[in-house]
């Protein structure tokens, strides 16, 4: 069963530092993208970072990347 | 849900805690169901049923007769041999409720190893049937042993601790007739799930879980795992367990000596929860 996993923006602010959801996952489902692609010759600001559950397919639904985030950003629903 | 435990459990807590499942009818697989098939021990194995056309086809790609055997083979061995993983508490548990309890040959290792007779006592007879042995000295060669419930609680706990995974196995559908000590490659109920993906062998209750603030990395479950469900992350120094892969034994559980790795009820998980 396929979950879809919604991470909002706008509480996650700073995942780049954060990543408590990164490592709490058992399957290693969430990761790190930006929302602008890379940039040629400058550093991306850490706002522009965002967290989405790209291996969604190995999400067991155990939620406990919804209970670490201190943000309360994530939600996953079956 | 376990469709086992939905058709079969009749109120008790899973399927194999009920006590109407065990000895009654052993070995006679019901004709309507199962026709053709000759009751007794020899309808079991699913591996016979795959044979050189499976092979091929698998090696060809061919999806449509693939599917084909990978359904006959399945309905056939659901209804007449298949096995469950089961936890080390668990069968404890059967072991308290079924009598009378034997230790035999192995007939997976005596097909695939060619094993002696006396190396190879690590299979666990259930029920009445135990009594008929001698009409099959082929099957229960080397012959049998009747144990006490504290002696059969004291081999499976033994084998357990060697590292084999303790399954149930149906004879005739839903009677359960035999604890099975399994690992791969030599058993073929796991052999031909995991080779194949022929589900002869279902997944047990639970699924193990890491948990990586415990995990110190010292790699002592990695061996135990039979399912090919437990690797090693050498970046993080930590086990990895793809819990879709977990057939939930708690072989890992036991072994780790940090308590990382706890059993968590597949029914919890939205996701596990009908991936048998």
């Amino acid at each position: 069963m396929l979950p879809t996993i919604t991470v909002d923006d706008k509480k996650c602010t700073d995942p780049l530092s954060c990543h408590k959801c990164l490592r709490i996952c058992p399957t290693h489902v969430l990761g790190l993208a930006t929302k602008v692609g890379p940039q040629k010759f400058r550093e991306m600001d850490p706002s522009q970072f965002i967290v989405a559950g790209v291996r969604f397919e190995k999400c067991t639904g155990c939620m406990d990347c919804v209970s670490v985030c201190p943000k309360s950003a994530i939600q996953v629903s079956f | 849900m376990c469709v086992w435990c939905e058709r079969y459990a009749e109120g008790y807590e899973r399927w194999y805690f009920n006590p109407a499942n065990y000895a009654r009818k052993l070995y006679r697989i019901r004709k309507e169901e199962a026709a053709g098939l000759e009751p007794g021990p020899q309808a079991a194995g699913g591996m016979s049923l795959l044979t050189r056309d499976f092979l091929e086809a698998l090696d060809r790609n061919d999806h449509e007769a693939i599917a084909k055997v990978k359904h006959d083979v399945e309905q056939l061995s659901w209804t007449a041999h298949f096995g469950q993983v089961v936890t080390l508490e668990d069968v404890l548990k059967v072991i308290d409720t079924i009598y009378p309890i034997a230790i035999m040959t192995c007939a997976c290792r005596r097909s695939m190893l060619g094993l002696a007779d006396e190396e190879n006592f690590t299979c666990i007879g259930m029920g009445s049937g135990m009594y008929k042995w001698e009409r099959w000295p082929e099957t229960y060669r080397g012959g049998i042993q009747f144990l006490t419930p504290d002696e059969a609680k004291d081999i499976v706990t033994k084998l357990n601790k060697r590292g084999l995974v303790q399954t149930l196995a149906t004879f005739g559908t839903p009677y359960l007739g035999g604890i099975c000590n399994c690992d791969y490659p030599d058993c073929s109920f796991i052999r031909t799930t995991l080779d194949y993906n022929v589900r002869v062998l279902w997944k047990g209750h639970h699924v193990a879980r890491v948990d990586t603030e415990l995990c110190s990395g010292c790699a002592s479950c990695i061996h135990r795992c039979q399912f090919k469900a437990l690797s090693f992350s050498p970046s993080q120094n930590k086990a990895y367990i793809d819990s879709f892969q977990c057939f939930g034994c708690g072989l890992c559980v036991s072994e780790c000596p940090q308590d990382a790795i706890t059993l968590v009820e597949r029914a919890s998980l939205p996701a596990l929860a009908d991936a048998w």
